[in-house]
């Protein structure tokens, strides 16, 4: 390579890293400028100080008062635990049914499953909440809960599937041959083997659960049933609003899945990659 | 297959969680909500006072201003913000994509806003595009630039919006990473002892080879503009004078502020519709342009 060339290629390199810094910078200034408002005396807030003068630390302590912040979690915690166990368990079996076995129509059903996935949820958000409501439901947590132990989700069934489509066969057979049953062969060969599909739905399950909005905003009617996300974006609605209060409680939102993502970035990363190499 | 017979019912009863899930809560509310975008019901009285009355809701809608509105928002939104999400995402994925030590610090960088729940980032936001004390505003005035009032503003609380967005990217970054990661490194050493510069190997050999991921990010996003919600209702509530007003906002506010449910269900189908065309239109085109690998399903 000559010189001319070389130099190219560094000069490159570095008009990208800075574009690179520069971009970096404008994801984190605002979130910097968010804990440090959040640190912030009411009167700061409408000052030109980025960082505070003195960390009020105490104004967590206000907001976790001021919304019934830990009520909160607790309902998502309701919601959430339930619905990791039914999505990961039921998409695990229903995946295990489309990988390993043989029956009548299984392509045409394969293919419905498919379809679903193109179904946007505004068709059948009506009719379920008019169903939910018929049976009593609204205003608890059953509607957000009981669907996910109905297969899981159809995405999800499709990855933890084309996993377990990659597991050689010889394992379950020689399970097989040792006696076991088919829901042993599920538990104790597929069910193990398939843990990285399974983590990934699991941190996708949480995230979903943690980030949805419209779900409780349509089923949970009384405050002391909201989730966090439902919560934080009705006390701006109902309380005079004092920013670095607001602020503080935005960053609790935020903390559980920042702390996931870094955690387990592999999986975000991979789930993202994967789920777009399918659909496309 | 020795055990087929048994085999065959074990297997019914493995998807059974989602074969009943499909007739509960997929085709069982399909059926309904059919049924509804016929009719015309209050949810307040009982389901006895269901009243058919054909295509009414559907003249209504197309009758109704709000509804072109709503499409309007949407659509500008989409053609607006798509394109320029896909542009970014896509150069900033390939100066990620470069060997250089410092890459997954920077892709963890990017890709963090996107992981960010909605509500706490419209929060977040409410407060950087606040006219007085927002560290937008702060930073345009920095430059000599009297920033807007943005989202109370009804000529710009949508690009209000759009701007927000390019914050929370991540995602498409990612997902043209690795597209761009599946692009064979010969075909640009190739390119290059052909004498291709840059810019010649980025629309040659690029822009081509990630083609399907440019074609599904974009279908995405158009969807995206679709089911847009959360940023919409808790930042601006499709105000000020329904200058936010999404399509999926305007269906929200049919079905639960107005409990129109016949309206509103006839509004999700033509959303389907909507939907559907964009996707057909993806599974049209591709066998042009996605490499299939033959995955011969022989069980």
């Amino acid at each position: 390579m000559n010189i001319q060339t070389s130099l190219k290629k560094n000069i490159a390199k570095l008009v990208a890293l800075v574009i690179l810094i520069g971009g970096s910078l404008i994801v984190l200034v605002p979130l910097l400028w968010t804990v440090s408002t959040s640190l912030k005396t009411p009167g700061e807030v409408f000052g030109d100080n980025f960082f505070p003068e003195v960390w009020k630390w105490s104004n967590y302590s206000d907001a976790v008062n001021a919304i019934p912040f830990f009520t909160f979690l607790k309902n998502t915690l309701i919601v959430l635990v339930p619905v990791l166990i039914g999505t990961v368990f039921s998409s695990a079996l229903c995946a295990y049914g489309f990988a390993r076995f043989k029956f009548k129509g299984k392509r045409w059903l394969f293919l419905v499953l498919l379809a679903t996935m193109m179904l946007p949820g505004q068709v059948t958000m009506i009719p379920m909440f008019i169903m939910f409501k018929e049976v009593g439901w609204v205003d608890t947590f059953w509607p957000l809960i009981i669907p996910s132990f109905f297969g899981g989700g159809a995405f999800n069934i499709f990855l933890i599937r084309q996993f377990m489509r990659g597991i050689p066969r010889d394992l379950d057979e020689a399970a097989f041959m040792d006696g076991a049953n088919r829901w042993q062969i599920f538990m104790k060969v597929m069910l193990p083997l398939s843990k990285p599909p399974l983590v990934a739905v699991g941190i996708f399950t949480f995230m979903g659960v943690w980030n949805d909005f419209q779900g409780p905003l349509i089923y949970l009617n009384s405050t002391e049933k909201y989730t966090l996300a439902l919560g934080l974006s009705m006390f701006k609605g109902l309380y005079n609003i004092e920013w670095n209060m607001l602020m503080a409680a935005t960053i609790l939102i935020m903390l559980p899945v920042l702390i996931v993502f870094f955690v387990a970035q592999k999986y975000f990363i991979e789930g993202i990659s994967i789920s777009s190499a399918m659909k496309g | 297959m020795k055990h087929k017979s048994r085999s065959e019912k074990a297997g019914y009863l493995f998807i059974l969680p989602w074969f009943l899930g499909l007739l509960l809560f997929t085709i069982g509310p399909m059926i309904f909500s059919l049924i509804l975008s016929f009719s015309k019901w209050d949810i307040i009285t009982g389901i006895g006072s269901i009243e058919f009355v054909g295509l009414d809701n559907f003249v209504n809608i197309f009758k109704d201003e709000l509804f072109y509105t709503s499409l309007k928002v949407t659509f500008i939104f989409a053609l607006v913000s798509v394109p320029l999400y896909q542009i970014i995402s896509l150069l900033v994925a390939m100066m990620l994509n470069m060997r250089t030590k410092g890459m997954n610090f920077f892709r963890l960088i990017f890709f963090m806003p996107s992981v960010i729940p909605a509500v706490a980032v419209s929060m977040m936001w409410i407060m950087i595009l606040n006219p007085e004390y927002g560290i937008l505003n702060k930073a345009l005035s920095l430059v000599g630039i009297e920033g807007p009032a943005w989202l109370q503003d009804p000529k710009y609380a949508l690009s209000a919006l759009i701007v927000m967005g390019i914050w929370g990217i991540g995602n498409t970054i990612i997902i043209y990473l690795s597209g761009l990661q599946g692009v064979p490194e010969e075909l640009y050493e190739a390119a290059q002892l052909d004498g291709a510069g840059i810019v010649r190997r980025f629309f040659s050999v690029t822009i081509p080879m990630i083609s399907p991921t440019i074609f599904f990010n974009l279908i995405m996003g158009i969807i995206g503009g679709f089911q847009y919600f959360t940023q919409a209702f808790v930042m601006t509530n499709g105000g000020p004078l329904n200058s936010t007003l999404f399509y999926n906002l305007f269906l929200y506010n049919k079905a639960f502020k107005t409990y129109e449910m016949g309206y509103a269900s006839a509004l999700s189908w033509i959303l389907f519709a909507i939907i559907l065309i964009f996707t057909l239109i993806v599974i049209r085109t591709s066998s042009a342009w996605v490499y299939y690998n033959g995955d011969d399903d022989k069980d």
